[in-house]
Formats: C-alpha cells, sequence, structure tokens
C-alpha cells in the first residue's frame, strides 16, 4: 500500500516542482510525511490531496499561507456572490408600509421602486427579485402634483393637465384620459402607472410591480405580514404647505 | 462517367461545428447553413462579453458598495467612500469592499470610519498651515 503510494505522490510530484521553486529544496524529506498523511485519507478529492501536499511542501516558516482551515470550502472572496433559492424566498421578505396622503407623486413611485427592487440593499442582484413588499394604503387621497409655480399660482395645473393614454391595439384606439377623471374611475391605477415605469420593463419587472399593493382606503388585508414603515430618506417628499 | 462522392472533407469540417452547436434550440442545432451562422454569432457575443462581463461586474460592486454605504445616513455615499480611499492610499478594490459588505457588513463599517477619520484629521492639520 505504501509503496503505490509512493509512486502516485512522485508522479503528482514533479508538475508542483516546474510551478513552485520555493518547494524544490523539500522534495525528499516531504515524501515521507506524505505517506504517512495519505493512508488515513484515502477517498479525499483530489486537489484536496494537492492543498495537503502543498502545504506539507512548503517550508516551515510559510506553512501559515498554506493552512487551509478557512478555505476548505467553496471560494467566497473571488468569486462574486450571488443569491442562492434560500436568500430570496418570498415569506420572508420585509413587507413596508407608506401612506400616500400628501405625498408628491413622483418622489413617492421612486423611493418604492427602489425598494421593490432591493437597490438600497447591499445584496441586490439584478437577475434575482431580491427586493421587498410595499404597500400604499391612502392611494386617493393622494399624492399631489404639485411644482413650485404651482403654489404661486394656485392654479391646479397637473389634475387637469396630466394624461394617461392607452391603447387598444385596433386602429383608432387611443384612449386619454385626464389626472382628475382617472382618480375618479380607477384611483389606484395613478400610483401604480408611475411605479411600474420606474421598474425595469421585463419578465422580472412584471414579477417586481406584483409586489406593489395599492389601496384606495386606509386599511389594508396584510396585517399578519407585520409591515414596516417605509423608511423614506427623500426630504421632499412631503408636500410643502 | 460513373458519380464520384466527394469525400469526407466538408463532411468532417461540418461535423465539428455541428458539436458546437449541439445545444441549440430548433433549427439551430439541425441544419447545416443556419449551424454555420449561428457558431459565428454565438463565438462574437462571447468576445464582445468577455469584455463586457469585466464592465457589468464592476457596475455590480459599486451599485451593491453603494447600497450597504447609504444605509449609514445621508452623508454617507459610495463617491466619498471612494474619494477618501483614494487620499488615504488604501488598496481595496471594489469587489473585495462589495464582497465585504455582503458577509460581513460591521467590517465595512470600521473601515469606512477609519478613512473618514483619518482624511478629515489630515485635512484639518493641512487648514492650520499658514497659506500665503
Amino acid at each position: 500500500m505504501a509503496m503505490t503510494y509512493a509512486t502516485s505522490s512522485s508522479a503528482m510530484l514533479t508538475p508542483l516542482h516546474n510551478r513552485s521553486p520555493v518547494l524544490f529544496t523539500f522534495s525528499t524529506t516531504a515524501t515521507k510525511h506524505n505517506i504517512t498523511g495519505k493512508t488515513s485519507r484515502n477517498h479525499q478529492i483530489r486537489c484536496q490531496q494537492q492543498q495537503v501536499q502543498q502545504r506539507n511542501l512548503a517550508p516551515v516558516e510559510q506553512r501559515w499561507m498554506f493552512t487551509d482551515s478557512d478555505f476548505t470550502g467553496p471560494d467566497v472572496w473571488n468569486k462574486t456572490w450571488y443569491p442562492k433559492a434560500e436568500d430570496h424566498v418570498n415569506t420572508e421578505k420585509t413587507w413596508y408600509v407608506v401612506d400616500a396622503t400628501d405625498l408628491i407623486l413622483g418622489r413617492l413611485a421612486s423611493t418604492i421602486a427602489i425598494h421593490i427592487r432591493g437597490k438600497n440593499l447591499a445584496t441586490y442582484t439584478p437577475s434575482v427579485d431580491m427586493g421587498a413588499f410595499v404597500i400604499v394604503p391612502n392611494g386617493v387621497l393622494m399624492p399631489i402634483n404639485i411644482g413650485k409655480c404651482r403654489e404661486s399660482c394656485g392654479i391646479r395645473k397637473k389634475e387637469t393637465q396630466k394624461l394617461y393614454r392607452r391603447h387598444s391595439g385596433r386602429p383608432g384606439g387611443m384612449k386619454v384620459e385626464t389626472f382628475d377623471q382617472l382618480q375618479q374611475r380607477i384611483p389606484e391605477r395613478i400610483i401604480e402607472h408611475a411605479v411600474r415605469g420606474m421598474l425595469p420593463k421585463g419578465r422580472l419587472g412584471r414579477d417586481l410591480f406584483t409586489h406593489l399593493k395599492v389601496y384606495t382606503g386606509p386599511d389594508h388585508p396584510h396585517q399578519a405580514q407585520k409591515p414596516i414603515d417605509l423608511p423614506i430618506r427623500d426630504k421632499r417628499i412631503q408636500k410643502q404647505t | 462517367m460513373t458519380r464520384i462522392r466527394r469525400g469526407y472533407i466538408a463532411w468532417r469540417r461540418r461535423t465539428k461545428i455541428r458539436l458546437f452547436a449541439s445545444s441549440f434550440r430548433g433549427a439551430h442545432s439541425r441544419l447545416t447553413r443556419t449551424i454555420t451562422q449561428q457558431k459565428i454569432r454565438a463565438l462574437v457575443s462571447a468576445h464582445r462579453d468577455r469584455d463586457r462581463q469585466k464592465i457589468n461586474f464592476r457596475h455590480l460592486w459599486i451599485t451593491r458598495i453603494n447600497a450597504a454605504i447609504r444605509e449609514r445616513g445621508a452623508c454617507h455615499s459610495y463617491s466619498r467612500l471612494i474619494n477618501d480611499l483614494y487620499k488615504r492610499q488604501l488598496l481595496l478594490n471594489r469587489k473585495i469592499l462589495a464582497q465585504i459588505a455582503i458577509s460581513n457588513r460591521n467590517c465595512l463599517y470600521m473601515i469606512s470610519n477609519e478613512i473618514i477619520k483619518e482624511v478629515s484629521w489630515k485635512e484639518s492639520t493641512e487648514t492650520e498651515l499658514p497659506g500665503e
């Protein structure tokens, strides 16, 4: 048994010699160590055997470089982290609540989109849904679009002039609505339209959009998820009075 | 004249290409002329994307570092962190910073605090020097 191991180890030693001149002088002494070490490790993977060899071949003062007590697993440092399946389970994602009363529409939608996409997390991955769920009650009382000129003019410019267009696909099928009309008809659609324009377009974007829940009234059916308040960093999101 | 087949030369060349495209979808792995075209396109994409891969990963690391740093507060941002890193002459690259941000967030905060302290100390001592 020992003889076969000696021949195999010597066969493996020669490529190591060519690669690392530092270990050259220790070939004869190292083979003895290898034989005793290998008889107990018959079923190891080959690269681990080579690691063991490298450690035993190294001079004593350099052995600290090859101690692989931490490095037996996959390489964490040189491969960029990619989430595994358990890192983005839907049941363990955070749920946020934002009350939409008196908030500027675009700034609110921007913050929501960032949190849904997951860009505020260090574990952000563009191909994986790592974001959170966002609930928006009071979607009617709504984000009011206020611009600087409006405060001075006092005219409700955007409510009467912002148009929402959609097309049915047939010729002449363009339908146009103003902000006011849409707010009377389907108020949730305003915030949804704004957020959908800020999320990526594609399969993943459409899945992300389903994480947004907008409700007209102040209450929502997601109490069981224990949503927390959305941390808003934007200072100009509140309506200035 | 008897009929003469042209032999296996072209057939051998095409088999190699066919092996390359053996996992492609539909006609792209079945029809010879399409196979040659798709192999060329695949190799061109691979060549171009090897360079794009380096760009894409750097963007990803920057986004991740930015996200981790901005959680600290309003005045923290990726740009300031990198500026302080360069002033301190710290050689950590973005890949390692991103991996630290994910695995060991406190370590990243410690690094950024140290850098900010050093940089602000240096700036305050420099401003004390008499200027002309």
